[in-house]
């Protein structure tokens, strides 16, 4: 890490944040049942407990997430799960509102 | 009538004819016991190997037990991923065929009830095994209601990394030995606190299980209506299946009538889905081993955030339930409610309450206009009627030293705008409590009084979401109920970078006026959709 240095605002954020000793405080933030806890850049909130370091719009990036199964309990996986999940849906941005619940409806 | 799960078992294991009539009841009819072994050989044994044939053996399935929610996400998973041909009905006769026969126990799934529940807005206290390994993508929960021996918690390990890779470079996954740590740490762990432990599961199996017909007694509460009393007959409808009436009531004077079906599991696990008016609600409780009471909770199938918590008492026996208000401040008087089932005797509501009128006397109600003495300190009062004690079931309070919102922390999400996911909303209740005789709130002798109405608010929670406008975009707290309803899903395009109709948000509540007047906080985080909701998260 020493060889790497912030130049953005949210990158000087992440490294605040390792000097402050404040990560372990952000995780117990992100213990609502069921909530992803991996937060790079996070899918509930973001590494701060907020949401401002999201994906903005979360649609911008979401096959970014989808494609390599980043949180899988949340956001289906295209890459070995349900590899048809965005299929006609070639823009997030713009056909969000065709991506579908996975799981059954009859549970 | 009882009647054991053990002669399911034994109905598979036995040839024909050895049983007679004089044994106990089946649980399961034969021709369901049968339908579920053939749906196992006809639909499982495809990729599933036979170990062995009587009592029928196969590879993985025979080496698990789970609750019913976990057996359905397993088979429904078999037919996403792997293609399994099986009708809903089949999965339906699937699920409650190895949720009977390879269920868990009531005590192996008490301390996770409330994920069963969908209390979406539970802080669980995650075990450090398995904080990082499991719960950093879904509950623990998920884990903790499974028992598996450990070659198949090591099958569950490898089965993660296969179909999820990235699993060892995400956060939390990368920069050590994820999956040395996990066949070498976490799987011995779970061998030994989940493990498949089938004696367990025989002597439950073998224990006596009691029928849920008959009438019963509800009470509970719901965020933004209060409390909630009712009535629950249910009637036969098969074997293990149940039709049922149930009619309410809740504080705000709103009613409840409506039908429902049941289906029983493993013996306890009640799942009833009823209709009520317009809506649509689901129970999940658990009967206790004497057939007496029911634990759990009714919520909206549709929006499972807004929910009852509800007690039932067979209405058969005696019980003394709960007190409505269950809160009283010193000096004042007011008409309560005590409620239960086969109510007699004398009424006593503890030192400093004086019954003014008797304005009902029941055998599940007890009405009464009561008054507490002036300069009462706030103290929490047992309430007996004859034999029946609840204990704690009367607050009378001079003061209210603090508030707290509960939940502290919840989340909401952005939904509908014409995408699949419906909002998710989040329902807030504001605590009055006592300080106790420290006199130091937030200390373990402070005394709960009760749930206050208060006015409900939001604000920014931090100077980010003061820039970001987020006040302006993420949706609405009711200032009666305190349920907060979520914007629109999708991109904003008033919003700086399009984004969505998230934030971060203070809910406040405020409860009295002037020099009384008190106020609490919590943190809301108003987030995105997910499309992935299977019963357990």
């Amino acid at each position: 890490m020493k060889h790497l240095k912030p130049i953005n605002s949210k990158a000087h954020q992440v490294t605040a944040a390792r000097k402050e000793d404040t990560l372990e405080e952000v995780v117990a933030m992100q213990t609502v049942v069921g909530c992803t806890g991996t937060t790079d850049p996070g899918w509930e909130v973001d590494a701060f407990g907020g949401v401002a370091g999201l994906c903005q719009p979360m649609e911008s990036d979401l096959y970014g997430c989808a494609d390599p199964c980043w949180w899988p309990a949340q956001v289906p996986d295209v890459m070995n799960t349900y590899p048809d999940w965005d299929k006609g849906a070639d823009s997030a941005g713009s056909d969000w509102r065709k991506l579908g619940e996975v799981f059954p409806s009859d549970k | 009538m009882v009647k054991s799960l053990n002669s399911v078992v034994r109905r598979l294991v036995a040839p024909v004819g050895l049983w007679t009539a004089t044994m106990l009841a089946p649980l399961y009819a034969t021709a369901e016991i049968n339908a579920g072994e053939e749906l196992l050989r006809n639909r499982c044994m495809g990729c599933h190997v036979p170990e062995q044939n009587e009592p029928l053996q196969l590879s993985r399935i025979s080496h698990q037990r789970k609750t019913p929610e976990g057996w359905l996400m397993s088979i429904a998973r078999m037919q996403m991923v792997h293609g399994a041909q099986i009708t809903s009905d089949e999965r339906r006769t699937l699920v409650k065929f190895l949720a009977d026969t390879q269920g868990l126990t009531p005590q192996e799934s008490a301390p996770y009830r409330y994920i069963l529940e969908r209390r979406l807005n539970h802080i669980e206290d995650k075990q450090p095994q398995l904080a990082e390994m499991c719960a950093r993508c879904h509950s623990e929960a998920r884990v903790g209601l499974q028992r598996r021996d450990a070659g198949e918690w090591e099958h569950l390990v490898n089965f993660h990394l296969g179909q999820w890779p990235s699993i060892e470079y995400s956060a939390m996954g990368r920069d050590r030995d994820w999956l040395g740590l996990a066949l070498n740490e976490v799987v011995p762990f779970l061998d030994k606190n989940y493990g498949l432990q089938k004696d367990h599961w025989q002597q439950w199996l073998d224990s006596e299980k009691a029928s849920p017909i008959g009438e019963w007694r509800l009470v509970g509460s719901m965020p933004g209506r209060g409390d909630f009393h009712g009535v629950m007959k249910v009637i036969a409808d098969g074997e293990d299946r149940y039709r049922l009436n149930l009619t309410g009531k809740f504080a705000d004077g709103k009613s409840l009538r409506g039908k429902g079906q049941a289906l029983v599991y493993s013996g306890y696990e009640w799942r009833a889905d009823i209709t009520l008016g317009k809506e649509k609600f689901q129970q999940v409780l658990a009967m206790n081993p004497q057939g007496d009471r029911f634990e759990g909770r009714m919520f909206l199938k549709q929006q499972e955030t807004l929910g009852v918590n509800l007690t039932a008492s067979r209405a058969d026996k005696p019980s003394l339930l709960a007190v409505s208000p269950a809160f009283i401040e010193a000096g004042k008087s007011q008409q309560i409610s005590v409620r239960g089932t086969q109510l007699s005797g004398d009424v006593s509501l503890g030192p400093g309450i004086e019954v003014l009128k008797v304005l009902k006397r029941g055998k599940n109600e007890i009405r009464l206009k009561v008054r507490a003495r002036k300069g009462l300190e706030t103290q929490a009062l047992d309430v007996r009627v004859g034999e029946q004690n609840l204990a704690g079931g009367l607050r009378v309070y001079d003061r209210i030293d603090s508030l707290q919102v509960s939940p502290a922390y919840a989340v909401a999400r952005v939904g509908d705008g014409g995408g699949s996911q419906e909002k998710v909303k989040a329902a807030f209740e504001a605590r009055a409590y006592g300080a106790g005789e420290d006199g130091v709130n937030g200390t373990a002798d402070d005394i709960y009084i009760g749930t206050m109405p208060a006015n409900w608010s939001l604000a920014p929670f931090d100077q980010q979401a003061i820039e970001d406008r987020d006040l302006d975009f993420v949706g609405k707290i009711d200032r009666r109920t305190g349920v907060f309803t979520p914007a629109a899903a999708g991109p904003n395009s008033k919003r700086k970078y399009g984004t969505n109709n998230a934030g971060r948000m203070s809910v406040i509540a405020s409860v009295g006026q002037g020099d009384n007047k008190q106020e609490a906080k919590a943190e809301l985080i108003v987030t995105v959709q997910r499309w992935n909701n299977p019963p357990i998260r």
